[in-house]
């Protein structure tokens, strides 16, 4: 609790936010706060000022095009994904999101601040990765968007640079994915996740076994071949409290097949 | 410090259970302790600092948050509603009643969270599964009744 | 979400009593409303906030501590360091023989930190976020040692030491023996060795966390502490010494409390801190702990090891007799320590009949969180060793587990039943209890369920748990850690009072927090005084001005059924008898046997027409008393103090009753794993009862349902990881994952009723006997893995990887050899 002191600003567009950002070197985006508040709690991060980005209608609303992509708003939260009949075009996000945290935390946490965050645990970054999801960045120089490769970096760390904010992520229209975890309890925090998608090739990104999502392209959905892909990456994920690193490397295998597994009952 | 011209204080009006309060506060407090501390509305409870117990759960804007993952700040212009007004006078609400009843409660700590998870619940689905209703608790820490007199109370209230 | 419930027949005419009804709770009317008052919604004006300045070190000394920078702080009222509390305070008195009788602790760290969140500064501020602040300009220089984390190798060569006082890392050593062991073993047809058992760290985690306003009265010197403190007697008898000061000097005040489990007995240092700074400051201070300094440095569960097991077992299964190596982990001080080195010989045998018995206990400092009591304190541990012996012989020999338990059960007959060390089991059924388990989750049907599960791709695995909730300690048994010792025996009190307009007022010694002694109190008193629970006031929480203390008064070890509500009994029954002689005296000289209490007042038996209601008693007594007889002697206020009977054990044979009264739980877990992962779910769990009569049925269950999701979570996913270096890796509840509402898995429940032979009530202490559900966790997944390479389960935490790492490579099991004796 108690955090340090810090400004806070609550811009009413775009321009006005990314203004305050580039002002400002130690300024943040705050988006559902579900988790840089709790790190600004912890004192582990204090940033000056907060840019809260509630009031931007830039960055709301889902949008369904006619090829069936999808456009969701950064701070559109989880609620409002497993809400929407335009996501339902891909009901993975819905299933998903609905699998993250509680129904408080799902009511504010936002699709882009989870992105944003890349916390190794999150649901979203493999999915997303799976997905072939890409990541609208504005910054005072204009817009760029990046496929995941590019997007996350490490934890904690992602393509977003300073000044810059997420105003969009770009989902490819299809219908065939899987998301398979370990987690900490009943719809907990993951210990390892697989996140699967079969729209034309097999595109496969599992999580919490390496600093970013790590994607893989399995040669076939067959699950000797899923498993053989996924120990051909050779991963060696990070050992803490709630599971060694062999622990991680084995769930990435049996995850990475459970996935494919669902996409293809999809 | 902040090098912008971005204030680190605050004035702001908030609605609470009805009751119109206009305050002067830093950016850095919390909802909970905005409540309370500066309004005195002890009945939301702080029971964790990383957000996962719920006892500080309370709606706002007709949503359900956790009040400690909320500046005050934030809740600027907000109609907030806690544990302090689910009664009607001396009235208890259904779930209020049931949740005695059905000893949903004994140490009482994280009892005004959960039935503030639970008002929210009945009023978006007034006749939630069994599967629903441990869903929409999924974020309420209690750590002496084991939830299931829980789970029958918010049943109970629903039928 | 439905529970099934199998409830013993109803022998008797249920008779016209508050006594065993599910009267709705008192206390909630205010608590549903937010209405509570919890000890940080306690304010005063001006206050000052308390932050401490924690150890990031295990194990360092403190070379220079400067507190400049944060007094200079514009919003700071003052500070407080170890160095003014040795000053100030003596070291806390040390429950234990030396070595650890020799360790100095104090309220702050002095000189030294022996583990990682142990406060070493406090800074009091204006705000709560000014004296964070503040307290981040408080300069600490540290000289790093090296951290002890495991007890195995706390008393290796050459390890640091943590108490150079102590000399060295023992904190305490006594051999318990009783019976014949050599006889045993010689008479045993197999001896089962068990290289290592561990009992693992967590606590009960209540969801609010410790804390405290402390008030200093300059002109008479007086403290008063509202705080959730859940022992104020000890805290007391800890904080007066050490603070140089008289107990009345020190008021305890507190309403509500947001649990306790035992977790909220040890905030003494932390108190003493407290009134320090009240005191220097000349102000109000407040301290609120958070749920990381909850996780970092209060009230652990003892951790402990069994080393070198042996168990002497005929070949149908019967229990002869064991010996073992119990190397308990106190942490960094001894709180409340070394009494869990005792607390655990209330029920040695457990629920079975072995008769020779050798525990070579040993306590050790590690350079973790100091350990305290919590639910189930010291017993739950040992009794999950005696249920581990029990599944492991039963593995070893082909045996089946039930048929063990049964073989060797003390029988209902056998009541009350003296166990070798002296004490006695009051009442009860343990093969009736599990018949009703194991009938719950249909037990007979298992071989079906366990193919459909394989045909699901998952094994089933069943196991069963017992637990024994000793209640009502003897502090006799302190004297076998240390026989100095002036301890023994145990009390409560309570004062029931008749108001002047008849109000029924009552006040209790105890300290609740969710134990719903408001409405069982007013149940007992109902009875008696023959009046509606509407009529009667008891008082919410405790102050210790209102005299309805005694030494040992709080809620703590499953006794206020016995000691509370005893008191509460005597205290009525005295009111009882002192309204009937007032009657008689106005109704002319009428004898008290010719009356009765009856609709809120006394009449005569013969002539109803005669009635005297409480209000005019009050009145009479209270405020319109002239002409009263002189020798009339009724006050119409009365205190009694309960005393179980109790002598003082026999501390060279470690011999003696320690405990009045044995409520037993037997709990029963069907559990899936998925051998993939090892990930597994609770499919089927049954938990079974018997705490004697029950005054409030609900209430006993809302007992039993929470203990048991507490042993659930302690099971599966809750446990105190620290590094080698003594960090912990589990602050918080982020990491320390409790089960919420989608992990419950469905409960069915049962009870028997075998009253106590030695309360005044029938009634048993209870409420901590969930541990049983740790057991039959570890006993579940055992079963399951028993055709899947027979791993041994080795410990009591159970999460998804020890599970797979145990299926994966099944030597990673408890290594278990069986000889021919
Ligand atoms: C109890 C609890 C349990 C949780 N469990 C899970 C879980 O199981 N799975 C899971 O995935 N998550 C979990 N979370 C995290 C949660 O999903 C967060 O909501 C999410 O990580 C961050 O989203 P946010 O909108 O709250 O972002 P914030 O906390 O507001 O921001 C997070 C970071 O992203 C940056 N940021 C946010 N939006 C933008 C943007 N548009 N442009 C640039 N930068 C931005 C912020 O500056 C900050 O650094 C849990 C959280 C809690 C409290
Ligand atoms: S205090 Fe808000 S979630 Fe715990
Ligand atoms: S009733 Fe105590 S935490 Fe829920």
């Amino acid at each position: 609790m108690l955090l340090r002191e810090v400004a806070y600003a609550k811009p009413e567009s775009l321009a006005e936010a990314l203004e305050i950002l580039a002002a400002d070197d130690g300024a943040r985006a705050l988006a559902g706060g579900q988790t840089l508040i709790n790190v600004m709690k912890a004192r582990a991060g204090s940033p000056d000022t907060l840019v809260d980005l509630s009031g931007l209608d830039d960055l709301k609303g889902i949008e369904l095009g006619a090829d069936g992509t999808l456009e969701l708003g950064a701070m559109t939260t989880y609620s409002e994904i497993i809400a929407s009949s335009e996501a339902r075009a891909r009901p993975i996000l819905g299933e998903v999101c609905a699998q993250i945290a509680d129904v408080q935390v799902r009511n504010r946490g936002t699709i882009g601040g989870n992105a944003c965050t890349n916390d190794p645990t999150n649901h979203l970054p493999p999915l997303l990765a799976a997905l072939g999801a890409r990541f609208t960045i504005a910054g005072r120089g204009g817009e760029q968007t990046v496929p995941a490769e590019e997007f996350f970096l490490g934890v904690y760390l992602t393509a977003v640079g300073t000044g810059e904010l997420l105003t969009k992520i770009t989902i490819p229209a299809g219908r065939n994915d899987g998301f398979a975890a370990v987690t900490l309890g009943v719809d907990g925090t993951c210990v390892v996740s697989a996140a699967a998608s079969l729209n034309g090739s097999a595109r496969l990104a599992l999580g919490c076994v390496d600093a970013v999502p790590v994607v893989l392209s399995p040669s076939s959905t067959d699950p000797d071949a899923v498993r053989q892909a996924v120990r051909d990456t050779a991963l060696d994920p990070p050992s803490d409290v709630h599971a060694s690193s062999d622990y991680r490397r084995h769930l990435a295998e049996v995850l990475a097949v459970r996935a494919i597994e669902q996409a293809q009952r999809s | 410090m902040a090098t912008s011209a971005v204030p680190t204080e605050r004035a702001i009006s908030v609605t609470v259970n009805g009751t119109t309060y206009d305050r002067e506060v830093e950016a850095r407090k919390l909802l909970i302790h905005f409540l309370r501390d500066d309004l005195d509305l002890t009945g939301s409870h702080i029971g964790c600092d990383t957000g996962n117990c719920g006892a500080c759960s309370v709606i706002v804007d007709g949503t359900l948050v956790k009040s400690c993952m909320l500046l005050a700040v934030q809740a600027d212009g907000a109609r907030v509603e806690t544990v302090e007004g689910l009664a009607a006078g001396d009235e208890l609400s259904k779930l209020q009643q049931a949740f005695t009843a059905h000893h949903a409660l004994q140490c009482g700590y994280c009892t005004p969270g959960m039935l503030m998870s639970a008002t929210a619940l009945l009023r978006a689905n007034p006749s939630p599964s069994d599967d629903e209703i441990r869903k929409a608790l999924q974020g309420n820490i209690c750590r002496c009744t084991g939830y299931w007199n829980i789970f029958e109370a918010v049943k109970a209230a629903a039928e | 979400m439905t529970s099934t419930t199998i409830a013993p027949e109803k022998t008797e005419q249920q008779q016209e009593e508050w006594k065993g009804q599910n009267v709705p709770r008192k206390e909630d009317w205010r608590l549903v409303q937010g209405q509570g008052v919890f000890v940080d919604d306690v304010k005063r004006h001006g206050m000052g906030y308390i932050h401490f300045v924690r150890s990031p070190y295990a194990h360092a000394h403190i070379t220079s501590i400067d507190v400049s920078k944060a007094e200079e702080h514009p919003a700071v009222y003052g500070t407080l360091t170890g160095e003014e509390v040795a000053a100030l305070t003596d070291p806390f008195f040390q429950i234990s023989s030396v070595p650890g009788a020799n360790v100095k602790d104090y309220a702050l760290a002095v000189g030294k930190v022996r583990f990682v969140g142990e406060p070493i500064v406090a800074v009091v501020a204006e705000t709560r976020e000014a004296a964070r602040d503040a307290s981040e300009l408080v300069e600490i220089e540290y000289e790093p040692l090296d951290a002890i984390t495991d007890a195995r190798h706390a008393r290796d060569e050459g390890v640091p030491t943590i108490h150079e006082d102590a000399g060295g890392n023992l904190m305490w050593e006594g051999v318990y023996e009783w019976g014949d062991l050599d006889a045993a073993f010689a008479e045993a047809d197999k001896v089962v060795k068990i290289d290592e058992l561990h009992f693992h760290r967590f606590n009960s985690t209540p969801l609010e966390c410790d804390g405290a306003l402390v008030e200093y009265n300059r002109g008479v010197g007086q403290w008063t502490i509202h705080t959730n403190n859940q022992f104020p007697g000890f805290a007391a008898i800890m904080m007066g010494p050490a603070m140089r000061v008289g107990l009345d000097k020190l008021r305890f005040v507190t309403q509500d409390i947001g649990g306790g489990f035992g977790n909220k007995i040890t905030s003494h240092p932390q108190l003493v801190a407290c009134c320090l700074l009240a005191r220097k400051l000349n102000r109000p201070v407040q301290w609120t702990e958070w749920r990381t300094d909850f996780h970092l440095s209060m009230s652990h569960g003892n951790e402990r090891w069994f080393l070198e097991t042996e168990v002497a077992v005929k070949n149908d299964g019967t229990l002869l007799g064991f010996r073992t190596k119990a190397l308990d982990d106190a942490g960094a001080y001894l709180r409340y320590e070394p009494l869990g080195g005792v607390i655990w010989a209330q029920v040695t045998p457990g629920m079975y009949k072995w008769q020779h018995v050798r525990v070579d206990f040993t306590q050790v400092a590690t350079n973790k969180a100091p350990v305290s009591p919590n639910r189930g304190y010291s017993r739950m541990q040992h009794l999950w060793f005696t249920e581990r012996m029990i599944d492991i012989v039963a593995h070893e020999l082909g045996l089946d587990p039930v048929e063990v338990r049964k073989r060797n059960f003390i029988k209902a007959e056998d009541m009350p039943y003296t166990t070798p060390n002296g004490c006695v089991y009051d009442s009860g059924d343990y093969a009736k209890m599990l018949d009703i388990a194991l009938e719950l989750v249909e037990y007979e049907r298992l071989a079906g369920r366990r193919a459909e599960a394989a045909a699901a791709g998952k094994l089933l695995g069943v196991g069963i748990g017992s637990t024994l909730d000793s209640g009502t300690n003897n502090f006799g048994q302190s004297r076998l850690i240390n026989p100095e010792l002036q301890f023994s025996g145990n009390n409560e009190v309570a004062t029931v009072k008749l108001d002047i307009f008849g109000e029924i007022v009552v006040t209790l010694g105890t300290t609740p927090q969710g134990q719903s002694h408001e409405t069982t109190a007013s149940q007992v008193v109902a009875d008696i005084l023959k009046c509606s629970i509407e009529d009667v006031h008891v008082r919410s929480g405790h102050d210790s001005y209102w005299n309805s203390h005694a030494g040992f008064s709080g809620t703590y070890a499953s006794q206020f059924a016995v000691t509370g509500l005893g008191a509460v009994k005597g205290a009525t029954e005295m009111l009882r008898d002192e309204i009937l002689k007032l009657a008689g005296v106005v109704f002319g000289g009428v004898p008290a046997e010719a009356l009765e209490l009856a609709g809120g007042g006394v009449r005569m038996k013969e002539n109803h027409e005669a009635f005297l209601p409480f209000m005019a008693c009050g009145a009479i007594i209270n405020a319109n008393n002239a002409g009263l007889p002189e020798d009339l002697d009724v006050t119409l206020n009365c205190r009694y103090v309960y005393r179980p009977p109790f002598e003082v054990p026999d501390v060279e044979r470690k011999y003696g009753n320690l405990t009045l009264t044995y409520a037993a739980q037997i709990h029963v877990a069907v559990i899936e794993i998925d051998p993939e992962t090892g990930s597994y779910d609770i499919v089927d769990y049954a938990a079974v009862d018997d705490c004697g009569k029950r005054i409030n049925p609900q209430i006993v269950e809302g007992q039993v349902m929470g203990a048991t999701a507490q042993a659930l979570g302690a099971a599966v996913h809750e446990s105190f990881v620290y590094d080698e270096d003594g960090n912990l890796l589990t602050p918080n509840f982020y990491d320390y994952h409790v089960p919420h509402a989608l992990d419950m898995p469905p409960l069915k429940t049962g009870y028997i009723e075998s009253p106590s032979p030695f309360t005044s009530l029938g009634t048993k202490g209870m409420g901590e006997g969930g541990g049983a559900g740790i057991h039959a966790v570890c006993a579940a997944v055992q079963d399951a893995l028993r055709e899947h390479g027979g791993a041994i389960v080795w410990d009591s935490s159970n999460p998804y990887h020890r599970v797979w790492e145990m299926l994966n490579d099944p030597s990673k099991g408890a290594h278990v050899q069986v000889s021919e004796a």
